[in-house]
């Protein structure tokens, strides 16, 4: 149906980057964001903000959402247009258990992932049937239905949503309404995402999803079932976006049927996209950065999505790699030239 | 008798004239993608732009009947330039049914703002261009509601005339089956792919104002109405034409003639619900594809 050999001229989105070659650059963009991560957290904190810091909290709970949208868009070739169902699920999963079990972080963690899981799996079985757009809309179809029925079941609040949700204790006194305890929680726990992930991408399996993007019928010659690895990668990425959602409610003390809206599924893959498709490292980049301008421009005017739109559009025109895609490359270059000076 | 008479068939009237709508969005969808391989995303942003350009038409002191001609038209200019400005750009790219989707995904986030902005979050309202309602067979029906119906058939009829018994459908056709065969037959391919991108857009533009003077016109109306679109779409076959039509038509019975029983909330799970067993029956869809078949 594509003849992609007609067009050898064509540009595509960025191939799953050489780790021989790419690692290296994208090792030091990742430690350098984590790093500054770690330093607006502290300076934040010294400062006695509390706004700022909320917020970062936010784009990096979103962030591992793009994560596990890049998980699939980037590394597997599979575009989820539905990826907030399942954040959304962890979100309500979450404050269920924080309201009416126990106001314990670990245990509303455990048992929002468990539910996406299992969520992620049932998902999964209807949406990697299909192929291509036809994924796409599927995945868009199941956010969409679910949000609807969650919009109008009253046990879940129907429109208003879950309020009032408790603040979460982790133990050894640290509690989830601590700013900055909080934010070093959250940012500890989507470093150690992006670590599991990019070792998994080194594993046959991490191949195995390349291969899946690359060429799947070829997968299935060398003996490897494709559908069984994108099952595992859909339940994966779904565990990973309600793992996500599930710090939602701990951060804002509500949770509200938008979050499962076709809203917080498109931002997601446009964080990805300007941040850098199959980077790993990029979507938290694009959420920090898309957050951050979302915030700012929705203090001016209530309108931001015009700005976002814009700013997506030129990027899928003429940078479809996205700002790390771009980046990196260009910072190996240089990385490569000092090494080889060092050698002479 | 009484409750097929003032129950059941009210419903499948509203079904039939919402059906017609849903039709013309889906042969839009199905088109531009059986042609040009392109979802495209913001198609429920082209539908609440037409009716929003029949509001504004019509607010100008021109005739509904005028505005009916009209906003397809200047969409048509707008899907037209559209193309040849935007996906022309990354049509060639090896990715170009993601990067498309992904293209026309922001185009519709970008619409969308553009509309609250100019006209506001709030709903506008249309009046009924043609009020009553005539009887037949002892039903009462709503004269606009058959008026939607018999012009969106006619529209319906002659897309189906225009893409299979035209010259000019004959080209559609070839590009879609073989697009580098046609272009060396000396047929203009790339104006042919905006061509069709804007009468694909044209197309929910008209199904936009035909519905306006039924519901409500707001910047998110779209939203809903391409799920639905979308759906007869992947139930039909990408890029049929025939299974946009029947499928259309079927679906919106069943969700119109369902709302008797279920709540109207469940209505979209349940056309999901038979999307993905269609799907498992049959993964492409009930009919073969746009100059394939």
């Amino acid at each position: 149906m594509l003849e992609t050999t007609l067009h050898p001229q064509g540009r595509a989105l960025p191939a799953a980057p050489n780790r021989g070659r790419r690692a290296d650059a994208l090792r030091w963009i990742a430690g350098a964001f984590f790093l500054a991560a770690l330093a607006f957290g502290i300076v934040a904190w010294a400062v006695g903000d509390v706004f700022f810091l909320r917020l970062a909290t936010e784009a990096l709970i979103y962030g591992g959402l793009a994560l596990s949208v890049d998980l699939l868009l980037g590394r597997t070739g599979l575009l989820p247009l539905g990826q907030a169902l399942f954040f959304g699920l962890g979100a309500y999963v979450s404050a269920l258990v924080l309201k009416h079990w126990a106001a314990s972080f670990w245990l509303a963690l455990a048992v929002a992932m468990a539910a996406s899981a299992l969520a992620g799996l049932m998902g999964g079985l209807i949406a990697i049937r299909s192929k291509g757009v036809y994924f796409a809309l599927i995945s868009f179809g199941l956010a969409q239905v679910v949000s609807k029925v969650v919009y109008n079941t009253r046990e879940l609040g129907a429109s208003d949503g879950l309020i009032g949700v408790p603040a979460a204790q982790l133990g050894a006194g640290l509690s989830t309404a601590l700013p900055l305890g909080f934010f070093l929680v959250v940012l500890a726990l989507i470093f150690a995402t992006w670590a599991l992930l990019s070792w998994l991408m080194d594993t046959p399996f991490g191949r195995q999803l390349a291969a899946v993007r690359g060429n799947e019928q070829r997968l299935a010659f060398i003996g490897v079932d494709p559908w069984r690895v994108k099952l595992a990668v859909f339940v994966l990425a779904a565990t990973i976006a309600g793992a996500s959602g599930a710090l939602y409610p701990m951060l804002r003390g509500f949770v509200s049927p938008e979050l499962m809206f076709f809203q917080v599924s498109g931002n997601a893959v446009i964080n990805v996209i300007v941040g850098g498709t199959g980077t790993l490292i990029g979507p938290l980049l694009g959420s920090s950065l898309l957050t951050g301008l979302r915030s700012v421009v929705g203090s001016w005017t209530e309108h931001h999505h015009i700005a976002i739109g814009l700013l997506f559009v030129i990027v899928v025109i003429l940078a479809p790699r996205g700002l790390v895609g771009g980046l990196a490359p260009r910072l190996q270059a240089w990385l490569d030239r000092r090494r080889d000076q060092e050698l002479s | 008798m009484d409750w097929i008479q003032f129950v059941l068939a009210p419903q499948v009237i509203n079904g039939l004239a919402i059906g017609v709508a849903v039709v013309l969005m889906a042969l839009g969808l199905t088109i531009i993608f059986g042609l040009l391989d392109v979802i495209n995303m913001a198609h429920g942003e082209f539908y609440a732009l037409g009716a929003f350009l029949a509001v504004v038409l019509i607010g100008l002191g021109l005739s509904f009947w005028l505005a009916l001609l009209l906003t397809p038209l200047l969409l048509a200019a707008v899907g037209y330039l559209t193309e040849r400005t935007l996906i022309q750009r990354v049509f060639h790219s090896k990715d170009r049914h993601t990067l498309t989707l992904l293209l026309t995904f922001g185009l519709g986030v970008l619409l969308e703002d553009l509309l609250k902005i100019v006209f506001g979050a709030n709903p506008l309202r249309l009046e009924t261009p043609i009020a009553g309602a005539t009887e037949l067979l002892g039903l009462f029906f709503p004269n606009y509601r058959l008026f939607v119906m018999l012009f969106g058939g006619a529209v319906i009829a002659a897309v189906w005339l225009l893409v299979f018994r035209t010259p000019l459908g004959a080209m559609v056709r070839a590009a879609a089956f073989d697009r580098h065969m046609t272009a060396s037959l000396g047929v203009p391919v790339h104006q042919v792919y905006a061509a069709t991108f804007a009468f694909g857009v044209a197309l929910a533009a008209l199904a936009g104002v035909l519905l306006a003077p039924m519901y409500s016109v707001f910047p998110t109306m779209g939203r809903d109405f391409v799920f639905i679109a979308f759906s007869v779409v992947i139930i039909g076959g990408m890029g049929s034409i025939k299974g946009a039509v029947l499928a259309g038509l079927l679906l919106t019975q069943v969700q119109s003639v369902s709302s008797l029983w279920i709540s109207p909330v469940w209505s979209d799970p349940l056309l999901f619900g038979i999307m993905v067993l269609v799907l498992v029956w049959r993964p492409q869809g009930l009919f073969g594809r746009l100059g394939h078949a």
